[in-house]
């Protein structure tokens, strides 16, 4: 070997280096003396590790977010319930003639005295569905309830309490279904000692832990089906009405409040996952007390329900399911053809469509767009997704530049240590070394500043995400795939900040290095 | 078998267009295995380009030179990198001693380099073996500012022997040090030279210094001015 001409080019030479059996050998002790180099300047090996670590844990920050953001927008349209109908009793823009949103109303404001119209516009305001004339049974607990004293129809129930439980199973029962919860609704003042507090009670089933997508069981669990069926006095608190009974985030399983002078036994909290929609007080889904519906049947001697909730299989046939649940009713109720529905069948798309319409207008609007849902469901998926791509785009060019920052430390950090270290790398040619274990040296040692910079920024990246998770309630996704990443690019950070300094050091004249002071 | 053997060498720098520095015109020379040679000579006459030369940091612009029996002249740079490595120690005037590395990891610092590669533990005995040879044992640990300048070019001729070379180049070993520590700096070269055979090429422009030699030569204009065989050490 000594003797033979070695082959022209730089590729060849580096092929018949990289083909050498003591390659090995000479990896190890470039590793070994790259290392030693590296722990005799501490405070700049320190400084440059920062350096990178920050840029590599903004990146890995950012992609935590960005996964974090992602996933929370799939699972909010989820929750927002697109594959959620509604049946309520009665039918009330079919029975009062006033429209909900009329189309004839523009024209009279003109007309309108301001104080008119504010009467006028607060009416339109108030929720329809709520209207519940006697809101408090537990007041005349002492004598017959009012169910017993006015029957279904004046016991809060609307003149329209047309749902039966019968009806709920039946619903269950239809091929598109997957769900369907009885609902009864009461507003009622919960007591836990001296503290009291006027929430709204919903009887339902246990299936409605499973339609409402955004309820997170905060503590304990949701009433069984043993209770259901055995009409027990358990409660399910929201969040809000914990809130105000047993305090800020206490835990109140175990514990008991009294509704209409009857002892209930808290079993859970629901709280909200969604963070487009916190409970807040009077939102009726948190601040709620949730019972068995067949508990409100018993206490207050009822036995129809003022809604069912029900869920389509497929969100994209929720229009379809509609249908069939409005023609299954009729049939039940035994509605002529020239009769209006004794029920309301709504769904989240139907509404949101139908708001300022007449509803003819919007039945027959939602009746014939099959694909309502999934337009919708697309649309608010589609803008959603653009603004967290924005925000994600932010982050990512941040990262970008601190990425290139770190880089750049690196490699001037390097370019320094050359300069510095002239002498040595004089001394270490004269002893032997050879252009490529020069250059090795000081590409090693780059590599290994990015490979350590890589994993403090990694680990500091993770932190930050959940230090933003904790301080911000911003969901963060923390990824092994994420982490590989942001460390592979603080690898190839290395690398590429390395090149133009171990390239320099390994082109030095051992003689000039040497005499240089 | 001569150590050294260089004929006709020549090495002209250009500086630029008609700018030539003829710092080697012709020179010729030939040290015996077993050798204390000190090359004398004002600063301008080339001793250090010969240093450089026959140090293989450098090449001739024409001649031959032969180390070993080998013609190493025109050698690409790794396999001069390798002769430097496991054929020549060098001890420099200022010692270039690694400030942060102790002692050992100093006189270990050749062997991270060329073909043979020792381990960790092979390494370290070896580098304590050639401390040992400059009675520096106890000084093992000690980083180069805690050593005196003579215990600091001892550890330098040690790094110079740890690879085991056959040729000791030495570049004004004891112009930063005092008479006396220098003197026993070039005590030691003699010794080495006379116990292990280790041939030894002295540069220097001390006539003082030269005298440590077994022989001596004058460089002039890049030239061997005139040789006397050198009296031994005495003084």
């Amino acid at each position: 070997m000594p003797n033979r001409k070695p082959p022209a080019g730089r590729f060849s030479r580096l092929l018949r280096r990289l083909s050498r059996p003591e390659l090995v050998i000479e990896r190890r002790t470039a590793g070994e003396t790259a290392l030693q180099s590296l722990r005799r300047y501490p405070l700049r090996t320190a400084l440059t590790l920062i350096g990178l670590a920050f840029g590599v844990a903004a990146l890995m920050a950012t992609i935590a977010l960005g996964r974090g953001a992602q996933a929370a927008i799939s699972e909010q349209v989820q929750a927002a319930g697109l594959n959620v109908i509604q049946v309520t009793a009665g039918n009330y823009r079919a029975r009062g003639e006033r429209p909900i949103g009329g189309i004839d109303a523009p024209i009279r404001h003109g007309r309108l005295l301001p104080s008119e119209m504010l009467r006028k516009l607060w009416r339109r305001l108030e929720p329809v569905a709520r209207a519940h004339p006697e809101n408090d049974p537990m007041e005349k607990h002492d004598h017959p309830t009012a169910a017993e004293r006015l029957g279904d129809s004046a016991a809060g129930l609307g003149a329209a309490a047309t749902l039966t439980r019968d009806d709920a199973d039946a619903l269950g029962a239809l091929a598109g279904v997957a769900q369907a919860a009885p609902g009864v609704h009461e507003s009622v003042r919960v007591f836990r000692g001296e503290r009291r507090w006027f929430t709204r009670l919903h009887g339902t089933a246990v299936d409605l832990v499973q339609i409402r997508r955004s309820f997170a069981i905060q503590h304990g669990r949701f009433f069984s089906a043993r209770e259901l069926r055995r009409a027990e006095q358990v409660a399910v608190l929201g969040s809000v009405a914990r809130d105000q009974l047993f305090g800020q985030e206490e835990d109140p399983v175990g514990r008991e409040v009294t509704i209409w002078n009857q002892t209930f036994e808290v079993v859970g909290v629901v709280a909200s996952s969604n963070w487009l929609n916190p409970g807040v007080p009077g939102d009726d889904e948190f601040d709620a007390v949730y019972t068995p519906f067949t508990t409100v049947h018993r206490l207050l001697n009822l036995t129809n329900l003022n809604t069912i909730t029900v869920t389509a299989a497929s969100s994209g046939r929720v229009t379809e399911v509609a249908r069939e649940i409005t023609e299954l009713l009729r049939e039940r109720h035994g509605i002529g053809e020239a009769q209006a529905d004794d029920f309301t069948v709504s769904t989240q798309a139907s509404e949101v469509l139908g708001k300022g319409l007449h509803p003819k207008v919007a039945q027959t609007l939602a009746g014939n767009i099959p694909n309502l849902e999934r337009t919708t469901l697309r649309q608010l998926a589609a803008t959603l997704e653009q603004s967290s791509r924005t925000m994600s785009a932010l982050l990512l060019s941040i990262a970008l530049v601190s990425l290139l920052v770190g880089a750049i430390g690196i490699s001037n950090v390097m370019l320094l240590s050359v300069r510095e270290r002239i002498r040595e790398i004089g001394l270490r040619m004269a002893v032997g070394a050879r252009t490529g274990d020069v250059g090795s040296q000081f590409l090693t040692e780059s590599v290994l500043l990015g490979a350590a910079g890589g994993l403090f920024g990694v680990a500091l990246g993770a932190a930050a995400a959940l230090l933003v998770q904790d301080a911000f309630g911003l969901r963060v996704e923390i990824s092994a795939g994420a982490g590989g990443l942001a460390f592979v690019v603080a690898l190839a950070t290395g690398v590429v900040a390395g090149l133009v300094p171990a390239r320099r050091a390994a082109r030095l004249d051992p003689i000039v290095a040497l005499g240089s002071e | 078998m001569d150590a050294i053997e260089v004929r006709d060498l020549v090495k002209t720098y250009v500086l630029g267009e008609d700018h030539r520095v003829e710092a080697l015109r012709g020179l010729s020379l030939s040290v015996e295995e077993g050798d204390f040679l000190s090359v004398l000579g004002p600063s301008g006459s080339g001793k250090s380009t010969l240093m450089h030369i026959l140090g293989c940091l450098d090449q001739p612009t024409s001649g031959e030179y032969r180390l070993m029996g080998r013609d190493v002249s025109r050698l690409d740079n790794d396999e001069r990198a390798r002769i430097r490595n496991e054929e020549i120690g060098f001890v420099f005037q200022s010692f270039h001693l690694l400030a942060r590395a102790s002692a050992l990891e100093n006189v270990e610092l050749p062997m991270l380099y060329g073909t043979r590669r020792p381990g960790r533990v092979e390494r370290r005995q070896q580098a304590a073996e050639a401390l040992a040879a400059v009675r520096l044992s106890d000084r093992a640990a000690h980083a180069p500012s805690q050593l005196s300048g003579g215990q600091q070019q001892r550890v330098a001729i040690a790094r110079a022997l740890a690879n085991r070379p056959r040729l000791l180049l030495a570049d004004e070993p004891t112009g930063n040090l005092d008479t006396q520590t220098g003197g026993e700096i070039l005590d030691t070269f003699a010794r080495l030279n006379s116990e292990r055979g280790l041939t030894v090429v002295m540069i220097t422009h001390d006539r003082q210094v030269a005298q440590y030699a077994s022989r001596s030569v004058e460089l002039r204009d890049g030239r061997i001015l005139e040789e006397n065989a050198g009296e031994s050490s005495g003084c």
